[in-house]
């Protein structure tokens, strides 16, 4: 469905991707780890258009997504969540997500009430229906992330990326966030871009993963396989003693 | 068409110099506190109408009333704008913004009210008379004289930046101001140091040109400006842009003005500074830090 | 008999079995209603006193200026440190064509939006380019720039004089019935730019408004196209304030550069957003009338106006509750509606 091939990007002297390709297939779910500072939440910001790669390409469904603009990739159905949740902290938990309805795709006839009421639905999925009143500033960590995939489902999108939803949540917010994750994708037909730290959640859910390192891609297959690599765990853990 | 170069060459050198002492405050600010002080026009009024406050109506010398204008500038920068307004308000910059152009215009039309335009003010700061020549150019030797002392002062200004502790100081507040605080450095010392050193250039300009730039209550206005079009052009907060800056805009407004018409100078440096902003987006030295 | 109540926020009126409810909340749609009757009945006080019928105009026509500058604000998500550029631009267009060619008030009309539109159009593509502080700078420096031009082109404009002498929008043939009748013609463009910002604001758009405000990229990420709306809500709003400048030409029939454009006048304009607060539309009214009425109330102290007035404006900002202004001290605050917040952005 995605089709990543041989992204670069360079910050002033930095090279922060390197020759990284991979793809994703239709309804798949794939993850995406590394060490910090790999170079992952670059990677989302460069498919979602916030940077422009100084080389490579990204198709996505036979169309060539590397120079437009953000609004035009979400458009085509491309959708993001944000490390730090970045929520419009003076609107109500039902106005974000309405923004998103409004203006996910071209929507030219419907009205406010209209998209309210849609939007009222995307937060009843996540749950949050009895806080769709309350100003986001007022909500805590677990409630904006869920206003955050609330968010991004509503643009009606057919790629998710996610961007480390479990940092900062406990076991059990950890566990009622997968479940949503999955009713997702199970019921809107989503495919799933996954960056995550926490491992133990990332590997059951994944069928494959890709690794970076140091913006480089280092390895990329079934969550098994990369278990056991010791390229992996020489990067995560560091190298036996000799 | 050799006079009219020979006439825009040292123009511009000449009032280069004197735009780099007009700017070099608002910029010094800009970069150091990272706040866009509207009321330094203020600067202006004060130092020309302070000075003459002291003088014509405690019947002070020159220069003791240059003294006390000093001080009287370095009360109302950090008492009033530094303490009373940008601390205040700094996370909410509109009302500060707004404030610190109030503040200016009140000091403008006191000022006025005080010593109305037709009261004759003058300063009697020059320090030489007569004209020089210059291949085919007349120009005042007290011009030649304010541009000189511009040049030194920015001089004195860079050299503090890059060889005195201090300036290596303000230059890392500068660009990171958290990284400052973790080091040690006094963040609140330096900002009042930079506050102080915001009021030098401005003043001497003022007293140099007292001579030949007519003295009137709203003059910070036009001032203001002309700084302000330097900072965008030269990216805001940035010392090396704004020299390049300051002899790009007089070099625009002088060959504006003898090659076309006088009365076009200002649009053509505003029209000049569009295109760049629209071309490079951050103005000529994007960084944003001092130096 | 008729018992009557005051709660927190409503007025009980009951009479055996039926009871009236009122509620004191602007929202309420009686509300305005009020505000506005107040408003129409004013100048019948005022009949014999011309010279406060022209505060209260000027207090309409400040209103007029800080509902667009308030939506421009928002839209373009830049603060706007000159909106009466268009004042300017409108008011001259206006007066030297209706001077020069004789065009009556409605064909002005016609010429101030369209050339207020182009010159917008033109330099809408800096509220994108520019970086945010650079933008608000520069529209500091636009408006002062303009007004040099007019003195450098002083046989077109005139100059400090100023054009005189423009044909009136209607003339009733009394002084003091024009008085009358422009007071009301203001108050009818303020109340109708009043319904087209609350329009706005409460439709599909004020949302996408909203969202631009608070966070440009997130917006962007959300699939709105953010220069379009960005360029939208340049122009119209400059449309708008340029229109308030035909209608001062044609009303006062006489235009001077010197009087609107210096920062003396954007000031008292911005002042009005901010004393306005957070309703930013509605909070303009009240806002416009308080300056108004003290800038004339200190110009019966004779000339230490000029620089009392600028202090007690700071007073004003300094006392009233941070971002709520003089609105805050009255609304009762509901989270449904959106209070933006006025944000100087640097990047």
């Amino acid at each position: 469905m995605i089709e990543i091939k041989n992204i670069g990007i360079k910050f002033g002297g930095l090279q922060a991707l390197d020759n990284v390709s991979f793809s994703v297939g239709k309804g798949e779910v794939v993850g995406l780890i590394g060490p910090n500072g790999a170079g992952k939440t670059t990677m989302m910001n460069i498919i979602c258009g916030l940077y422009k790669p100084t080389e490579g390409t990204i198709d996505f469904e036979g169309t060539r997504i590397t120079g437009l603009t953000s609004n035009k990739i979400c458009h085509l159905g491309i959708s993001r969540t944000y490390q730090i949740p970045q929520p419009f902290y003076a609107m109500t938990a039902l106005g974000g997500v309405t923004v998103s309805v409004l203006n996910g795709k071209k929507r030219p006839n419907m009205c406010l009430s209209d998209a309210g009421l849609e939007a009222s639905y995307y937060l009843e999925f996540v749950g949050l229906f009895a806080k769709r009143d309350e100003l986001a500033s007022n909500l805590n960590l677990y409630e904006l992330r869920m206003l955050e995939l609330a968010r991004a489902l509503a643009t009606t999108p057919k790629l998710l990326l996610l961007d480390e939803v479990m940092a900062g949540l406990n076991p059990v917010e950890s566990n009622r966030a997968l479940d949503m994750i999955w009713s997702a994708q199970d019921q809107f037909g989503i495919t799933l871009l996954w960056i995550e730290h926490v491992m133990k959640i990332i590997m059951n859910a994944a069928q494959r993963i890709v690794v970076l390192q140091y913006g480089k891609k280092i390895a990329e297959g079934p969550p098994a396989e990369i278990v056991k690599d010791p390229r992996i765990i020489e990067a995560y853990l560091g190298g036996k003693r000799k | 068409m050799a006079v009219v170069i020979q006439n825009i060459i040292v123009y511009t050198i000449i009032w280069g110099s004197i735009y780099l002492l007009i700017s070099m405050g608002f910029s010094l600010i800009c970069g150091v506190l990272r706040i866009f002080h509207l009321g330094y026009g203020a600067t202006f009024v004060i130092a020309a109408y302070g000075t003459w406050l002291f003088m014509s109506g405690m019947g002070l010398g020159l220069i003791p009333s240059i003294i006390l204008m000093f001080l009287l500038q370095i009360a109302i920068a950090i008492l009033v704008f530094y303490k009373g307004v940008f601390q205040r308000y700094l996370d909410e910059e509109e009302n500060l913004l707004v404030i610190s152009m109030l503040i200016f215009m009140a000091v403008a039309h006191f000022a006025n009210y005080l010593y109305p335009t037709t009261s004759g003010v003058n300063l009697p700061t020059a320090l030489v008379t007569g004209m020089a020549k210059i291949g085919a150019v007349n120009i005042s030797y007290e011009m030649i004289a304010a541009a000189a002392v511009g040049v030194v002062v920015t001089g004195l200004f860079v050299l503090m930046f890059l060889k005195t502790r201090t300036g290596l100081i303000i230059r890392s507040m500068s660009q990171d101001i958290y990284a400052a605080k973790l080091m040690g450095v006094s963040v609140d010392n330096m900002y009042y140091l930079a506050m102080i050193l915001s009021i030098i250039p401005p003043t001497i300009c003022i007293l140099m040109i007292a001579p030949f730039w007519g003295i009137d209550p709203f003059m910070g206005a036009s001032l203001l400006m002309t700084a302000m079009l330097i900072a965008i052009l030269g990216g805001l907060g940035n010392l090396k842009g704004n020299i390049i800056a300051s002899y790009l805009i007089a070099f625009i407004h002088f060959s504006v003005s003898f090659l076309w018409a006088p009365r076009f100078m200002g649009l053509a440096a505003l029209v000049v500074t569009l295109i760049f902003l629209i071309v490079k987006r951050g103005g000529l030295m994007a960084g944003e830090t001092i130096w | 008999m008729v018992k009557f109540e005051l709660k927190r926020d409503r007025i009980l009126l009951r009479w055996g079995l039926e009871k009236l409810e009122w509620c004191i909340e602007p929202r309420y749609w009686r509300n305005p209603i009020i505000g506005v009757a107040l408003l129409l009945i004013l100048p019948l006080f005022f009949y014999s006193f011309p010279h406060l019928l022209t505060m209260l105009t000027t207090a309409n026509l400040l209103a007029c200026l800080a509902i667009p500058l308030s939506l421009q604000i928002l839209g373009t998500a830049r603060v706007n440190f000159g909106p009466q550029l268009y004042l300017g631009i409108g008011g001259y267009t206006a007066a030297l064509l209706n001077l020069h060619f004789g065009w009556s008030p409605f064909f002005t009309l016609i010429a101030t939006v369209i050339v207020c539109g182009s010159v917008a159009l033109l330099l809408s593509p800096t509220t994108w380019i520019a970086k945010g502080l650079y933008f608000s700078l520069l529209t500091l420096i636009l408006p002062l720039t303009f007004l040099d031009l007019t003195y450098q082109f002083g046989d077109l404009f005139r100059g400090e004089v100023g054009l005189f002498g423009m044909s009136p929008l209607l003339d009733l043939g009394r002084v003091r019935w024009n008085y009358m009748a422009y007071y009301y013609l203001s108050l009818f463009m303020m109340l109708l730019f009043i319904l087209i910002a609350d329009k706005i604001g409460r439709s599909r758009f004020g949302v996408t408004l909203a969202a631009i405000n608070e966070n440009e990229d997130v917006a962007r990420m959300m699939g709105i196209d953010v220069s379009k709306y960005k360029v939208f809500y340049y122009v119209f709003p400059s449309i708008l304030t340029g229109i308030v400048g035909w209608f001062i030409v044609h009303t006062f029939r006489s235009f001077a550069g010197i009087t609107y454009l210096p920062l003396d006048y954007m000031l008292k304009v911005l002042i009005i957003v901010i004393i306005g607060g957070r309703a930013f539309v509605y909070g303009a009214v009240p806002g416009a009338y308080f300056v108004a009425i003290i800038e004339e109330v200190l110009r019966g102290f004779g000339h230490i106006n000029q620089w009392v007035f600028p202090l007690v404006l700071i007073a004003m900002i300094l006392i009233l509750p941070r971002g709520e202004g003089l609105w805050g001290l009255y609304h009762k605050r509901h989270p449904r509606d959106y209070f933006p917040k006025l944000h100087v952005r640097r990047e």
